[in-house]
């Protein structure tokens, strides 16, 4: 039901998780679901949202749940959020932990090294 | 104390008692005869040996006589030990009855225990015969005073019957009661139509009951025509004098007919008794009519001619006041409608029932106009034949009695021209005839004024129609991308005459608009010319360096020289397109309603002062300048959309601000008409006029959605293809989405939180300088919002759009605006 928003693949050691299109409040909570399931056992987690074209607060919601979950379980992660566009203007907007953004996969996954 | 006289002879006692003139008895206590006189024996034919020892006195009494014996003989003997003079009736040997009158003592013994009765018994044969000589006179005296009575019931009567059919039914009813009459009929005279109409009778078996002439030789013409009294004693009278009554007395098993003219005046040497109607009663059995009782019956003639005398009166009186107040009512009700169909129609409705069974009015106005009521309907080849005559020679057609037609034609004329003709089929009317005729021709005449009048109306109305609506069809600017307006017009309720509202729109040059809407007094081609004069004058002395409030002195001294345009009402208003600034002057007129972007609508209260030409009023014209933002909306409008008869005006202003705030997101187009239809409705007593100016390139979007997320996405797309269409940049459009989806969002999960049939409104309007959204639900507000969820949202709009308004009048209204430039 989610695999139009949501994509599962490896990138080098880290689990790639690559979200798309739109995410608001009918579709972040099964979003959510299809991702606490496939990265439970993941060390790490690259959350790509380059394509994602609008995201509101019930996406913001989901972003922040995740990563707090990830890091409380010592899983390394970082969002990929190209330097403009809807998401990271929602991200910008509430303030998101600047900390976790990055701006393309590559610098990402050099990142979690 | 005298000596008793010694008589000639010896006197046996013995003898005496046996034959004395009297009977005796003496009885028992009980009643047993113990001892009985000879005479007694004689009287009765009763033997000694029957009565004495076997029989008691009240044995030889009739039950009835047993009964009074019962209940007062013996009780009184009891009591005061002697009766007198008590009346019996002995029974006798044979049969017959002896009446009596007894007396009796009753004897008691030392002890006083009653021992014997002693009786008298005198016969009262004699007296009895005098005795029912003396009841037959009181049996006639009483019928007498019966008579007496029924007649004075009778003449009672007569004064209250109002009219003529009332007292003739009284007096009919008399002869039964007052003679013993078997039955009576009553006729009447009808002078006009030289006619004896037979009008009611206790028994229509019997008579003729033809109409006569009143030369007719029949009985009831004759009586009528002598004007006294004639009693019919026998067939054999009747077949002597008037032969008429022979069959029916012969049929009907009557042999004395009594005819009683009814008469009036008398006294009058001049014409002497007039006969206003002849009542005839019958006996079965020849019966002879004592002087008294004649005099009686004449006297019942006088009283019963009196009565009919005064009832006719009465009933023309009355019949002319019907008539008068019927034309009167007519005229009147007939005012009430203008319009030609209408009144047509009622006029019809008016004369059926209340003067005729059925009526058809045609007129040969425009395409001709034809109403009927009631039936049935006439011959139709007789009616038309009718109809021509009358059109032809303008004059009213009254039926003849045996007319095949039986109707009336009346022309309708109006100005020396025939209308048409109304026809009536009328209740034939026994009197009056030359009145009913007046009266009629009196009602052609009103109708026909009243139906040209209606004409004419018609004519004016549709000048005056035409007029307004080419006045007001003129060319209103379009096609500016900078404003828009919007008006409506809606004449008064059908069935009034145009009205003096009106509205005009205009550019003074290429960035300059000018809008006025106002109300002539009056109403009719009249106030539409004036209209049409006061539009143009407007339009001539409106100019670039004008303005309102010079412009309304130009008009006053328009005024002076255009007299039915004074006191007119003026709202004027000139927009500069380039810097939205608005200058407005008020003359007389109802303040315009001003809708803002943001905030509630306000009424524009300055530059106020009097109508057009006032010589009382303040004409100190000024004027008021405010600037209006992007988006404002500025209705214009007559009296007749805030003034209605059950609604107080300041109830009038209110609704009318809450109604036009309310549909300030409403699209511009319909919005004047939708104003009007709820301030208004469809019937009303006034016209109604507005304009409305919308300020500012105002392109919009209108969505309404259910309270589901899933619906959420589809107007984003919907509301950004709007947006790219309208070259909003990237950056802002982004930002106005992410707004509106959380204003939405917030709306499903809050305002509608229990209600999953909600509907959210969202308009979106873009202009030059912003965007502006208005997301609108009507669920409930549940204060602060403490979900941090939600609270997110709620930081996403205000961080991403540059004002934000709460509006919780009614449900939620977010209301964001984003600058474009940034």
């Amino acid at each position: 039901m989610t695999d139009q928003w949501v994509s599962f693949s490896r990138f080098g050691d880290a689990e790639l998780v690559s979200l798309t299109g739109e995410i608001d409040l009918a579709n972040a909570g099964e979003i959510g679901k299809a991702i606490v399931g496939r990265i439970t056992e993941a060390g790490k987690v690259l959350i790509d949202l380059t394509t994602v074209s609008f995201l509101d607060s019930a996406g913001v919601r989901l972003l922040d749940a995740l990563v707090g979950d990830l890091l409380v379980h010592g899983t390394r992660t970082r969002l990929v959020v190209g330097e403009r566009g809807a998401a990271r203007m929602t991200l910008q907007l509430c303030a998101f932990r600047e900390d976790v953004l990055t701006t393309d996969l590559e610098r990402a996954a050099a990142e979690l090294k | 104390m005298t000596q008793e006289l010694r008589l000639p002879w010896d006197d046996d006692p013995d003898d005496l008692y046996e034959h004395a003139p009297c009977g005796y008895l003496t009885t028992l206590p009980d009643g047993t005869i113990v001892k009985v006189n000879q005479t007694f024996l004689v009287w009765t034919g009763y033997t000694r040996a029957e009565l004495v020892g076997h029989r008691r006195f009240r044995d030889l009494l009739g039950s009835g006589g047993q009964i009074y014996h019962e209940t007062h003989y013996a009780p009184l003997l009891r009591m005061q030990d002697e009766v007198h003079e008590m009346a019996f009736e002995v029974v006798c040997a044979d049969n017959t009855t002896l009446p009596t009158l007894v007396n009796s003592v009753l004897a008691r013994g030392p002890a006083k225990e009653p021992r014997a009765i002693r009786t008298t018994i005198f016969n009262a044969t004699e007296r009895r015969s005098y005795e029912n000589e003396l009841l037959h006179a009181r049996r006639r005296a009483e019928d007498s005073e019966r008579r007496v009575q029924v007649l004075q019931e009778i003449v009672a009567n007569l004064a209250a019957a109002p009219t003529e059919a009332e007292v003739a039914e009284a007096v009919v009813r008399a002869p039964e009661p007052a003679f013993g009459a078997a039955s009576s009929s009553i006729y009447l005279v009808d002078p006009e139509r030289d006619l004896i109409i037979a009008v009611s009778s206790t028994d229509p078996t019997t008579g003729n009951w033809d109409d006569m002439p009143r030369s007719s030789p029949r009985a009831v013409a004759r009586v009528a025509e002598r004007g006294d009294l004639h009693v019919v004693g026998s067939v054999a009278e009747a077949r002597k004098h008037f032969p008429d009554l022979v069959d029916n007395m012969l049929k009907s098993g009557r042999n004395t007919v009594v005819l009683l003219p009814l008469t009036t005046g008398g006294s009058d040497d001049r014409a002497g008794p007039e006969t206003l109607g002849v009542l005839a009663f019958s006996f079965t059995g020849e019966r002879k009519l004592g002087d008294n009782e004649l005099r009686v019956v004449r006297l019942l003639g006088q009283q019963a001619g009196q009565a009919l005398d005064r009832a006719r009166l009465y009933d023309d009186a009355r019949r002319r006041e019907e008539r008068t107040a019927f034309l009167g009512e007519t005229t009147r009700t007939l005012d009430e409608l203008h319009r030609l169909l209408p009144r047509a129609r009622r006029l019809v409705d008016r004369v059926v029932p209340e003067i005729a069974d059925w009526a058809l009015l045609q007129l040969s106005i425009g395409n001709g106009i034809r109403e009927e009521s009631g039936g049935p309907v006439p011959d139709a080849a007789l009616l038309e034949s009718a109809e021509q005559r009358a059109t032809m020679a303008s004059v009213p057609i009254f039926p003849e009695p045996g007319d095949p037609l039986g109707c009336v034609v009346l022309p309708l004329t109006a100005r020396g021209r025939v209308l048409g003709t109304l026809s009536m089929r009328m209740a034939p009317d026994r009197r009056g005839a030359a009145a009913e005729r007046s009266f009629l021709i009196d009602l052609a005449d009103r109708a026909g004024m009243a139906l040209e009048n209606a004409r004419l109306y018609e004519q004016e109305r549709e000048t005056a129609r035409t007029l307004q609506r080419s006045l007001l069809a003129a060319d209103l600017p379009r096609g500016d991308a900078r404003f828009a307006v919007e008006t409506h017009y809606q004449a008064a309720g059908q069935d009034l005459e145009v009205g003096g509202d009106w509205f005009d729109a205009f550019m003074i040059n290429k960035d300059r608009l000018a809008i006025a809407v106002g109300d002539v007094v009056g109403r009719g081609i009249d106030a539409a010319t004036t209209m049409g004069q006061l539009r143009s004058a407007i339009r001539a002395l409106a100019g670039d360096e004008v303005g309102p409030a010079r412009l309304l002195e130009g008009l006053d001294r328009f005024v002076d020289r255009v007299e039915t345009a004074r006191m007119a009402t003026v709202a004027y208003a000139e927009v500069d397109l380039v810097t939205g600034e608005l200058v407005y002057s008020c003359a007389g007129h109802l303040p315009p309603l001003l809708q803002s972007p943001v905030g509630l609508p306000e009424f524009l209260l300055q530059a106020r002062s009097a109508p057009l030409g006032s010589r009382a009023g303040d004409i100190r014209r000024t004027e008021q300048r405010l600037p209006l933002p992007a988006g404002s909306r500025l209705l214009l409008y007559t009296d007749g959309l805030i003034e209605r008869r059950t609604r107080p005006i300041d109830k009038g202003f209110e609704l009318l601000a809450r109604e036009f705030g309310r549909r300030r997101d409403a699209p511009l187009p319909g919005l004047t008409t939708a104003l009007a239809d709820l301030l208004v409705g469809r019937d009303h007593a006034d016209d109604v006029c507005l304009l409305c100016l919308s300020l500012g390139n105002e392109e919009r979007i209108e969505r309404s959605l259910g309270a589901d997320r899933m619906q959420i996405a589809q107007l984003r797309s919907e509301l950004r293809a709007w947006l790219v269409a309208h070259g909003v940049e990237a950056e802002c459009r982004d930002a106005v989405l992410l707004a509106c989806s959380e204003a939405v969002a917030n709306a499903i999960e809050h305002g509608y939180r229990d209600d999953p049939f909600g509907m959210i409104d969202v308009v979106a309007t873009v202009t030059a300088e912003a965007v502006e959204v208005r997301v609108t639900d009507r669920g409930t507000w549940r204060g602060a919002v403490t979900d941090v969820a939600r609270g997110r949202g709620l930081q996403l709009i205000r961080e991403s759009m540059d004002q934000v308004l709460f509006d919780r009048t009614d449900g939620t209204t977010v209301i964001m605006r984003r600058s474009r430039e940034d």
